[in-house]
């Protein structure tokens, strides 16, 4: 993960989430305000409601106080003989727009009912009970009617006529039919919920809650029911009986239809708002990482050029601002380093040189003494020995041979290491390549009382290398462990199969090597040892280079010497 | 058999009219506007029976819509010599029938007891009480105390009283006390208490029958009474009813005649031929054995007489119309 990136989520999240919180916010903000306003609503309905409510009760009562003056009422108060009347609630009902009319006789038995006529000679003694009907307006009562029992506004008045009284009770029925001829504002219904006696409630399952809470406090209750769009507000108003007794509950209802869909207008809207304000965000946290990133990267990329050899390379950058210096620190920093490994290479470079040189005299000093020595001795001899001339120019002309051809050996080793062949790859099995190596110096191990060890990895796998090189490294390497056991020790092969490669190590357990020894072993022309090139180890290093491997040492002085030479599956 | 003047003279007396107007001379011509409360669904006019079927002597049917309209025009050649009426148009079931003769639109009006008007003038023909107004019971209703306790429940007196409007008589029995004399020794008061005791070992599911009627008023007052006696009436249509509330008509004066026929209109057994009052008392006990049917009262037919119509009754006790002695205020001499 790039750190543009990673500076692109910390941008994405920050935006998110504030863009997210203000949605939240004004959200619940905006509901809020619509629920307050939507709930004035409803109680503005519900006080219009019962208004008008109130409205049909004094119409009732009115209805009937006109049917208690006419002069009807008070030719059957006075009539000495009801039977004849038996049909006059009928009558009466239907001139003054009520559905129920009952004309009652001061005893309390019916004279004639508009909605019961076959009710007539039975008693209603809850009129006679009370004795202010005249100041009450209408009232609620369970009414019995020929299909059952419903529930009724009632207003009862009283005709008086000498001693003579009869009771006028005339209402409407209270059930949907009569719910149905209210004026109801759009989006609100009515349902009646009502207490018929003997067990006969209505069922209202959704509304039950709201019905118990009334029927409970006796008070006047709202509540939400149902969901979504469907859900209404529902106040539950109670209506109870001239005797106290509830008897129904009505149940105002106002559609939350508008406020849901306004809250999912503005959750569309708000959801809208939001993703554009995220894209948004995420476009200005592209373009500003890319403008922060931007340095960064020229920086990183300059890096990586500088590391890859480029040292050439710099960071091209015109701010005033901390990356604009620190691009200025960097390319100072990359110019004085690279002036510094110009200058080291340059040291190398003549240390090589001398040291060549050094290698290159000493070797060849020692081949050219003795030539020196004999051209003098035949010299000497012919000077001063005439008879004696051929036997030493004999002997001479051996040496000589001898020795050029030491110098001819000295300058092919310096050739090979100069021309080094491209590896010739084929299947190799390692552990018995590593055995005829070692085989080849039984002699010269004996010789110098050293043992050895062999640990080669029985499931080491084929290995792809030119078995001729990897043969010359690992003469090289049991080379230098004899040198470095003068008085005798422990050589140890180890092979190991590991992932992905084939560990090869050779150890030695000799007076080991102090980290500079260390540091320069793979020097061309570095060399611990009296005699040599230098090149036995540039050799081993240009070869396992040449294989794709790698090639490590592991020493301290006293602790003896390990080298791992590691080679992968290319090789 | 009365001749054509003296039937006219006592129709007259029977009228109530001034001593002036039977002397009057009939006239001719006119149509005589009839509303009954039936609806006569038949494909043709009724050949039996009161009614309709009575014009047949002095008219001819011109128009029949089954359920709605009859025109009878007379019959220049009845036996009894040409009607003076001209055309008897009878309207059948019409709204607000109890008014048509206040609002001019007949001239005989049938009337429901329950429609007489209090306190009104109305000129009223009535007809001995021969209509019988009787519970009837179903199969299905197999305890007797059932259907004792149901008879007894019934409060007659004040269906008689208010519902109607005194008109006719309360009755125990088949036949009506003008024909039989005994009908009197027939119960017919109300009894809840016992009607109750009746019921206290019936089981609730036989205490819920249905109950068929046609005057719906008078079927929940019956079934308000039956509750007094714990029993449960509901409503039905006829077909399924347990009880139903019938009605039979008397068709004779003579009283075994009579039995028979109000026997066989309420379904019950032929009674046997008697002879003598002790002997129909025996037998009409013998049909009300059991409680099957309960007769409740004895109806008179009613209608309502229009100004114009002169030279009535044109009904005679036993309902019967007689509209070819009957003619029109304003037809021609």
């Amino acid at each position: 993960v790039t750190f543009r990136t990673r500076l692109l989520l910390v941008f994405t999240v920050a935006v998110m989430a504030s863009v997210g919180l203000v949605e939240l916010l004004v959200l619940g903000n905006t509901r809020r305000a619509f629920e307050n306003v939507e709930s004035q609503r409803v109680d503005a309905l519900v006080a219009q409601f019962q208004k008008e409510f109130d409205r049909r009760r004094d119409e009732i009562a009115r209805a009937v106080s006109r049917i208690a003056a006419s002069e009807a009422a008070l030719n059957l108060a006075l009539a000495s003989d009801y039977a004849p009347y038996y049909n006059q609630a009928s009558t009466l009902a239907s001139a003054h727009g009520l559905e129920l009319l009952d004309l009652v006789a001061a005893d309390g038995s019916i004279i004639s009912s508009a909605e019961f006529p076959a009710r007539f000679g039975y008693k209603e003694d809850w009129l006679t009970e009370s004795a202010d009907w005249q100041s009450r307006g209408a009232v609620l009562r369970r009414q019995e009617l020929p299909d059952g029992i419903t529930l009724a506004m009632v207003a009862v008045r009283i005709v008086t006529a000498g001693d003579r009284r009869m009771y006028v009770a005339g209402g409407q029925r209270l059930d949907d039919d009569f719910l149905s001829t209210l004026v109801l504002p759009k989006g609100m219904r009515v349902r009646l919920w009502r207490d018929l006696g003997a067990g006969q409630q209505q069922a209202m399952p959704e509304l039950q809650p709201l019905i118990d809470r009334v029927r409970a406090s006796r008070k006047a209750e709202s509540d939400v029911v149902g969901s979504g769009a469907a859900a209404e507000t529902f106040h539950a108003l109670p209506l109870t009986g001239y005797d106290g007794s509830l008897l129904a509950v009505l149940l105002v209802g106002s559609s939350r239809r508008e406020l849901v869909d306004l809250e999912a207008l503005l959750r569309t809207i708000g959801i809208g708002v939001a993703a554009s304000g995220m894209l948004l965000g995420i476009g200005l946290a592209w373009w500003a990482t890319a403008r922060i990133t931007r340095p960064v990267r020229q920086l990183a990329d300059t890096a990586g050029k500088i590391a890859a050899g480029n040292w050439n390379a710099t960071v091209d950058l015109a701010s005033d601002d901390e990356i604009g210096r620190l691009a200025r620190a960097f390319n100072r920093m990359t110019h004085e380093l690279g002036e510094q490994r110009e200058r080291l290479v340059q040291a190398e470079r003549v240390a090589a040189w001398r040291e060549l040189a050094r290698r290159l005299a000493h070797e060849l000093k020692n081949p050219l003494f003795p030539l020196q020595i004999t051209v003098e001795n035949m010299q000497r001899a012919r000077a001063s020995a005439p008879d004696q001339f051929d036997e030493v120019f004999r002997e001479g002309s051996a040496t000589l041979l001898a020795e050029l051809a030491n110098l001819k050996q000295i300058i092919g080793r310096f050739s090979d290491f100069a021309r080094m062949p491209a590896p010739a790859m084929q299947p190799v099995r390692l552990n018995e390549l590593a055995a005829e190596s070692l085989k080849l110096f039984d002699p010269q191990l004996a010789q110098a009382g050293i043992r050895t060890a062999v640990e080669f990895d029985p499931n080491l796998p084929l290995v792809q290398a030119d078995p001729e090189q990897i043969s010359r490294v690992l003469r090289n390497l049991v080379l230098n462990a004899i040198d470095a056991m003068p008085a005798g020790g422990t050589l140890t092969l180890r092979t190991v199969a590991q992932p992905g490669g084939t560990l090869l190590e050779i150890s030695d357990t000799g007076q080991g090597l102090t980290p500079e020894e260390c540091a320069r072993l793979f020097t061309p022309y570095y060399t611990t040892k009296t005699h040599g090139t230098g090149l036995g180890l540039a050799i081993v290093q240009s070869v396992i280079s040449d294989h794709h491997g790698r090639i490590s040492v592991q020493s301290a002085p006293g602790a003896g010497t390990t080298f791992r030479i590691e080679l992968g599956e290319r090789s | 058999v009365l001749s054509r003047r003296q039937w006219l003279l006592a129709a007259a007396a029977a009228a109530g009219l001034p001593p002036g107007a039977a002397a009057t001379r009939p006239r001719y011509g006119g149509t005589l506007r009839v509303e009954i409360r039936e609806a006569v669904e038949s494909a043709d006019p009724p050949q039996f029976g009161p009614g309709m079927a009575q014009l047949s002597s002095a008219f001819a049917v011109t128009r029949w819509e089954a359920g709605r309209r009859a025109v009878f025009a007379a019959d220049e050649n009845a036996p009894g010599g040409r009607p003076f009426l001209d055309i008897v148009d009878v309207q059948m079931a019409r709204p607000q029938r109890e008014r048509a003769i206040e609002f001019g639109r007949a001239d005989l009006v049938e009337l429901g007891p329950a429609e007489l008007r209090p306190g009104s003038s109305q000129r009223i023909w009535s007809s001995a009480p021969v209509r019988l107004l009787a519970l009837v019971f179903g199969p299905r209703v197999d305890d007797v105390r059932v259907r004792e306790a149901l008879s007894l429940a019934v409060d007659r007196a004040a269906i008689h009283k208010a519902m109607l409007q005194r008109q006719g008589e309360i009755s125990g029995g088949l036949l009506p006390q003008w024909i039989s004399g005994y009908a009197f020794l027939f119960p017919a008061a109300a009894d809840i208490p016992r009607a109750r005791a009746l019921l206290s070992g019936v089981p609730a599911s036989a205490r819920a029958l249905t109950l068929a009627a046609a005057d719906r008023t008078m079927a929940e007052r019956i079934a308000l009474n039956a509750r007094d006696a714990s029993l449960a009436l509901s409503a039905v249509p006829a077909g399924a009813a347990d009880v139903r509330l019938a009605e039979a008509r008397v068709i004779s004066s003579d009283p075994a005649l009579a039995l028979a026929g109000v026997a066989a209109a309420l379904g019950l057994p032929a009674p046997a031929p008697t002879a003598g009052p002790e002997a129909l008392l025996a037998a009409e006990r013998s049909l009300l054995e059991g409680a099957r049917v309960i007769p409740l009262f004895h109806l008179p037919d009613l209608y309502a007489v229009g100004p114009r119509v002169r030279g009535g009754p044109g009904i005679t006790p036993l309902g019967e119309w007689r509209f070819e002695n009957l003619w029109l205020e304003g037809g021609r001499p």
